[in-house]
C-alpha cells in the first residue's frame, strides 16, 4: 500500500474520530441515559435508548418510543395493574403492540419500572451558571 | 511510512472539520444531558415531547426568566409555524365568525397580567400510591408577564350569542398516532374575566416556540393546561367541550377518598383553579449549611386567590414561624418570602413550608390523592445538616 492512500487512510480515521468526539448523538450506556437532542423530533439514531435489557425491550421500544422518548417510560414507578391501564391506553391510540406480545410487555415494564423500584433521576439541560 | 508531516496535516484537517461542525452543534455542547435551545439549567423530564422542569433554586426571582420557565407539551410542537401566515379563527356560537392575523390582534388593545402558571400535575412523583404521568417534582411552576388583546375584546367583535356557555380552544400542538387531540374549553365567565388573555408577549419578548408562539391563551389563576398554547382556533359551545382533555383528563374527585382506589367519572370534576401552595427555594435538599442565621426563601401561590401568610417549621410542624412576604405583588402572582432562621444547635433538620391564602385555604400536611396526581399542595420540605 502506498504511503499516500496510508496517510488518507490515518486522515479519514482522524477526522472521523474527532467528529464523533464533538457529535450529539452519544452512544448510551445502560442506566446512564446521557444523550443530547435539541429537537423535538431527533433522528432515529438520536433516540434515547436506555431501556434495560429483556425480552420485550425492543418492541417496547419500537412501540412507544415511536410517540414519545423512552425518558417517560423510564421514570415511571407503577403496579402491574397501572401499567396494564397504560398499555391499553397507548395501544388504543395507536401504539402497535402484537396480542401475543401484550402481557409480556406488560410483565417487561411493572417488573422494571415498578413501585419497588429506586427514583429515576432526572438529568439536566447545561448551565450557564455551572449549577447542577 | 507515514511522515510526521503528514499525521500534523491530516490532524489538522479533522480538526478544521471539527471546528466548522462544532458551532452548528454549540447547542449539543453539554453531553451530560439534553440541551434545549433558549433552556438553562432545567430538570429534563422528557426531551419528545418537551416537559422541562425549573429547579427549585430558580425561585428566587419574582418573575421568572423564560429559560427557566417550565414547559409543557403534550405533543409535538407545530413543526411549521410562520407568524406571518399564521391565523386564528373565532366561530361557533358567535354572530360573525372572525378570522385575525397576528397584525389584526396586536391592533386591539393590549393588557397585561402578572400571572403564575403551574402545571396541574406539578407535584405528581410524591403521590402515594405513584400515579402515571409526568413525573413532576417541585418546579412545573413559574411566574410570568404575560401581554395580549383581552379574549373577550375578541368574542365581543365576533358577538357572543345568549347560547354561549363555554369557549374552546384547539393549538397546533401535532398530533401522533391515534392520540386525541389537545383541545379543551373554558366557561364563558371566565373567557370573559378581564385578565383572561390572548397573550402575545411573556416577559416583554414575543412568546418563544416552547411557550405557544405566536399567541397562547392566558387563562390566569388556572391550571397551564387551560392556557392553551400555539392558538390556532377559538370556539364558543353551547356545553363543556367533551374530548379526552376535558373528561377523563383534567379531572379530580368530588371528595377525596382513599389513596389508591378508584373515582368514578361522575364522581368528578374539571381541574381549573391552582391550589394554595409554598415551595422552598432555599436552602436546597441535601445542603449542608453554616452560621447561626440560615437564609430560607421560597415562593407561594394561591391561583385566583392572594397569599396572605407563609410560614416555615424546623421542628415536625411542632411550631410555625411567619416568613416576611416579598414586596412584589399581583393578582394571580406569586409572593416571594424569606425567613432567617436561627437553629441553634447543630444537626440534620427538615425545614418545611406552608401557605394561607385570602379565602382561608392552608397548605396542608398531605394532599389529595387522585388517580391522576393533579394539584399536589402538601406542605413542602428540605432535609439540611447544619454544621
Amino acid at each position: 500500500m502506498c504511503r499516500d492512500t496510508i496517510s488518507l487512510l490515518l486522515m479519514l480515521l482522524v477526522a472521523a474520530l474527532l467528529l464523533l468526539s464533538c457529535s450529539p448523538m452519544v452512544a448510551q450506556t445502560q442506566g446512564s441515559p446521557h444523550v443530547v437532542m435539541g429537537l423535538q423530533k431527533p433522528p432515529k439514531v438520536g433516540e434515547v435508548v436506555a431501556l434495560p435489557s429483556g425480552p420485550m425491550a425492543e418492541k417496547a421500544a419500537t412501540a412507544c418510543t415511536e410517540c414519545h422518548e423512552s425518558r417517560i417510560i423510564v421514570q415511571q414507578r407503577l403496579s402491574k395493574g397501572a401499567w396494564t391501564k397504560e398499555v391499553d391506553k397507548m395501544v388504543k391510540w395507536g401504539a402497535l403492540v402484537d396480542p401475543s406480545d401484550h402481557y409480556a410487555l406488560i410483565d417487561y415494564l411493572s417488573s422494571n419500572f415498578g413501585v419497588d423500584k429506586p427514583p429515576y433521576e432526572a438529568g439536566r439541560t447545561p448551565s450557564s451558571t455551572g449549577k447542577k | 511510512m507515514i511522515s510526521r508531516r503528514d499525521f500534523l496535516r491530516a490532524t489538522s484537517v479533522a480538526a478544521a472539520a471539527a471546528a466548522t461542525i462544532r458551532p452548528l452543534l454549540s447547542w449539543a455542547a453539554d453531553e451530560t444531558g439534553v440541551a434545549i435551545p433558549g433552556k438553562d439549567g432545567m430538570i429534563v423530564r422528557s426531551a419528545r415531547f418537551l416537559d422541562l422542569e425549573t429547579p427549585p433554586e430558580y425561585f428566587n426571582s419574582w418573575i421568572t426568566p423564560v429559560p427557566h420557565f417550565f414547559v409543557r407539551n403534550h405533543m409535538h410542537e407545530p413543526s411549521t409555524l410562520d407568524a406571518a401566515t399564521w391565523q386564528l379563527s373565532v366561530g361557533g356560537e358567535v354572530e360573525k365568525p372572525l378570522t385575525l392575523t397576528l397584525a389584526d390582534l396586536k391592533k386591539l388593545e393590549l393588557h397585561s397580567v402578572t400571572n403564575t402558571l403551574e402545571c396541574a400535575g406539578n407535584g405528581r412523583a410524591f403521590q402515594r400510591p405513584q400515579v402515571p404521568g409526568v413525573q413532576w417534582g417541585k418546579g412545573a411552576v413559574g411566574t410570568g408577564h404575560f401581554s395580549g388583546p383581552r379574549l373577550r375584546d375578541v368574542l365581543h367583535r365576533a358577538g357572543v350569542k345568549t347560547t354561549g356557555k363555554h369557549v374552546m380552544f384547539h393549538g397546533l400542538d401535532e398530533v401522533p398516532g391515534k392520540v386525541p387531540p389537545f383541545i379543551r374549553s373554558i366557561p364563558i365567565d371566565k373567557a370573559l374575566d378581564s385578565d383572561t388573555l390572548i397573550a402575545l408577549e411573556m416577559n416583554g419578548a414575543p412568546l418563544t416556540k416552547p411557550h405557544g408562539s405566536p399567541a397562547r391563551a392566558l387563562v390566569p389563576g388556572w391550571i397551564g393546561a387551560a392556557s392553551c398554547k400555539w392558538l390556532a382556533e377559538i370556539k364558543v359551545l353551547d356545553k363543556e367541550f367533551e374530548g379526552n382533555f376535558m373528561s377523563p383528563g383534567y379531572r379530580f374527585p368530588n371528595q377525596p377518598g382513599k389513596p389508591g382506589e378508584p373515582v368514578k367519572p361522575e364522581d368528578t370534576h374539571p381541574v381549573t383553579g391552582l391550589n394554595v401552595k409554598s415551595v422552598i427555594a432555599a436552602p436546597s435538599e441535601g445542603a449542608a449549611v453554616k452560621g447561626r442565621s440560615v437564609h430560607v426563601q421560597g415562593v407561594a401561590w394561591a391561583g385566583e386567590a392572594d397569599i396572605v401568610k407563609v410560614e416555615v417549621s424546623a421542628d415536625s410542624g411542632a411550631t410555625w414561624q411567619v416568613t416576611q412576604l416579598g414586596k412584589e405583588h399581583a393578582k394571580y402572582a406569586w409572593r416571594l418570602w424569606n425567613y432567617a432562621w436561627k437553629p441553634g444547635k447543630a444537626g440534620d433538620y427538615v425545614l418545611m413550608s406552608r401557605a394561607t391564602d385570602s379565602q382561608g385555604r392552608v397548605q396542608p400536611e398531605t394532599a389529595v390523592w387522585n388517580p391522576s396526581g393533579y394539584l399536589y399542595n402538601a406542605y413542602d420540605q428540605v432535609r439540611i445538616h447544619v454544621s
